[in-house]
């Protein structure tokens, strides 16, 4: 991430976030969160041309599977509001597919777990 | 005879006679030297007008001139300090870019953009400072840089896209001339409607079309733009009106300065106004190295997916400068990108052996040690994780 910081120090963006976002807003944290999964509805490349550079590079970025949004953001130079802003965006348009988060494993009865260990070591010796 | 003679009434005469002689003819040169004067006044009079409004005319100027060079130096501070913002709300953007703070700094962002411009056009019309140098950008980049200098972006749409850039040198010129465009465009059409932006090549160059649905201009205000767009326009900041209208004014210094066009004599398909912006081949180039690292990612494991070394993947790849390359936060990525395709690779049967073998060493490994509920309850949840991303 510090990377970004080495650019010329003197010159700021040419084309400025809300100009890349068009003005919308954040979504909310439920809809997209930083652990929220994304990744593109269709592998074919049938994408429109009137999506922005910014939207379309996201969209390869996420067809190679799944990626949490954190990692999408770590990828591009924007800030990551205006990744989010962009995904949501993305998402709505029917581009993209996003998954909650992988919930934590509840923890498994400790009784079936030590039955499927007998189990396996009476198969397996 | 003698008796006239004797008379004291003829001497009376006489003399009354002579002095009336005398006196004509004294008044006669004295009217001929008024006259002489008169006409030495008035051409005096007439010298000193001409010099009078000479002189006028050279304190219009020198005046002019002090403004102007009053004004570029009071913009050139304004527009150092909007630049430096700019740097500052950046910087604050991708600190605070998980905050909902963000949003707010986007509407300062687009404000203080807003600011810029204005100094920019005031500069333009002083003969001043346009603004640092930029680096080559795509026509897209420049007009979204352009929307983003206006108040009512959002109404602004860019319809079609082509794959040309802009020459560094133009790229502020281009930009600060279409904002001014899609200033006056959004200011008269109606809030609910929108600015339509298409990009077209043609045989002369690059075509960017601005069309609005606004009121349109009637002859006079075209005649009136026309000439300010011309050469003819008066220069400097006086005569602008109040409010001053800077936009026409400054289009066309920037076109005489870099020799691009700009033409408003068009109606819009919409009833407003159609504004084209011609950008001659000497301003532009091809596209530049595309500056986000992102796009470069998926390509590099699928031209070379067993890339030993990220880094070098990242470095054959593509033909950005190096410079850029090199302080790639993500050179992780083509690596993590391998793996996944390579395990995207693998059959059903496979993984499923492996994941089996996975098992079996923990397995095994909970056999032998001694097993604490808080040891197996961390390789379930490091497992089950497994299984679900697999």
């Amino acid at each position: 991430m510090t990377g970004f910081d080495e650019r010329e120090p003197e010159a700021a963006e040419l084309v400025r976030p809300y100009v890349i976002t068009k003005g919308r807003g954040l979504p909310d944290e439920e809809q997209l969160s930083l652990i929220t999964l994304v990744t593109a509805a269709s592998d074919d490349q049938q994408r429109p041309t009137r999506l922005s550079p910014e939207e379309q590079s996201l969209l390869e970025l996420c067809t190679a599977g799944y990626l949490s949004v954190a990692e999408i953001a770590g990828h591009t130079r924007l800030p990551m509001g205006v990744v989010k802003i962009l995904l949501s965006a993305l998402t709505e348009g029917g581009y993209l597919i996003t998954r909650p988060p992988v919930q934590r494993a509840r923890l498994a009865d400790r009784q079936i777990l030590e039955e499927v260990l007998n189990g396996l070591r009476t198969k397996f010796g | 005879m003698t008796r006239y003679i004797q008379n004291p009434v003829l001497w009376a005469l006489l003399v009354a006679v002579l002095g009336a002689v005398v006196v004509i003819v004294r008044q006669r040169r004295a009217a001929r030297a008024l006259r002489r004067e008169i006409e030495e006044l008035k051409t005096h009079y007439s010298e000193l007008e001409t010099s009078y409004s000479k002189s006028v005319e050279a304190e219009k100027e020198r005046a002019q001139d002090a403004t102007k060079t009053v004004l570029k130096s009071a913009m050139r501070t304004l527009q150092g300090l909007a630049a430096e913002q700019q740097l500052i709300i950046s910087g604050l953007q991708n600190k605070y870019g998980e905050s909902v703070i963000l949003q707010d700094l986007l509407e300062i962002d687009h404000t203080n953009s807003q600011f810029g411009r204005r100094a920019q056009s005031i500069a333009v019309l002083c003969d001043g400072w346009l603004g640092r140098q930029r680096e080559v950008a795509s026509v897209y980049d420049v007009v979204r840089s352009a929307q983003g200098r206006i108040r009512h972006y959002r109404r602004v749409e860019i319809l079609s896209q082509v794959d040309f850039g802009i020459t560094s040198r133009a790229v502020e010129p281009v930009a600060l001339a279409l904002a001014e465009l899609l200033d006056n465009a959004t200011s008269y059409s109606s809030p609910d409607t929108v600015v339509e932006i298409n990009i077209r090549t043609v045989p002369k160059g690059v075509c960017i079309v601005v069309d609005d649905a606004g009121v349109g201009m009637n002859d006079e205000e075209r005649a009136k733009a026309a000439k300010l767009l011309s050469s003819e326009r008066v220069t400097g900041v006086s005569g602008l009106g109040s409010p001053p209208q800077f936009g026409f004014a400054v289009i066309g210094v920037l076109c005489e300065r870099y020799g691009f066009e700009v033409s408003v004599d068009s109606d819009s398909p919409y009833g407003g106004v159609r504004s084209v912006l011609l950008l001659p081949h000497d301003l532009l180039t091809g596209m530049p190295d595309k500056k986000a690292p992102a796009p470069s990612v998926p390509a590099a494991p699928a031209r070379d997916p067993h890339g030993p070394e990220p880094a070098l993947t990242a470095s054959s790849t593509g033909d950005g400068l190096p410079r850029r390359r090199r302080k790639r936060p993500m050179a992780i990525v083509p690596g993590t990108a391998s793996g996944t395709t390579s395990t995207s690779t693998r059959s059903g049967a496979e993984t499923a052996a492996i994941m089996g073998a996975f098992q079996r060493g923990t397995q095994s490994g909970r056999a032998t040690g001694a097993d604490t509920a808080d040891q197996t309850s961390s390789t379930r949840d490091a497992s089950s994780e497994g299984h679900e991303v697999s």
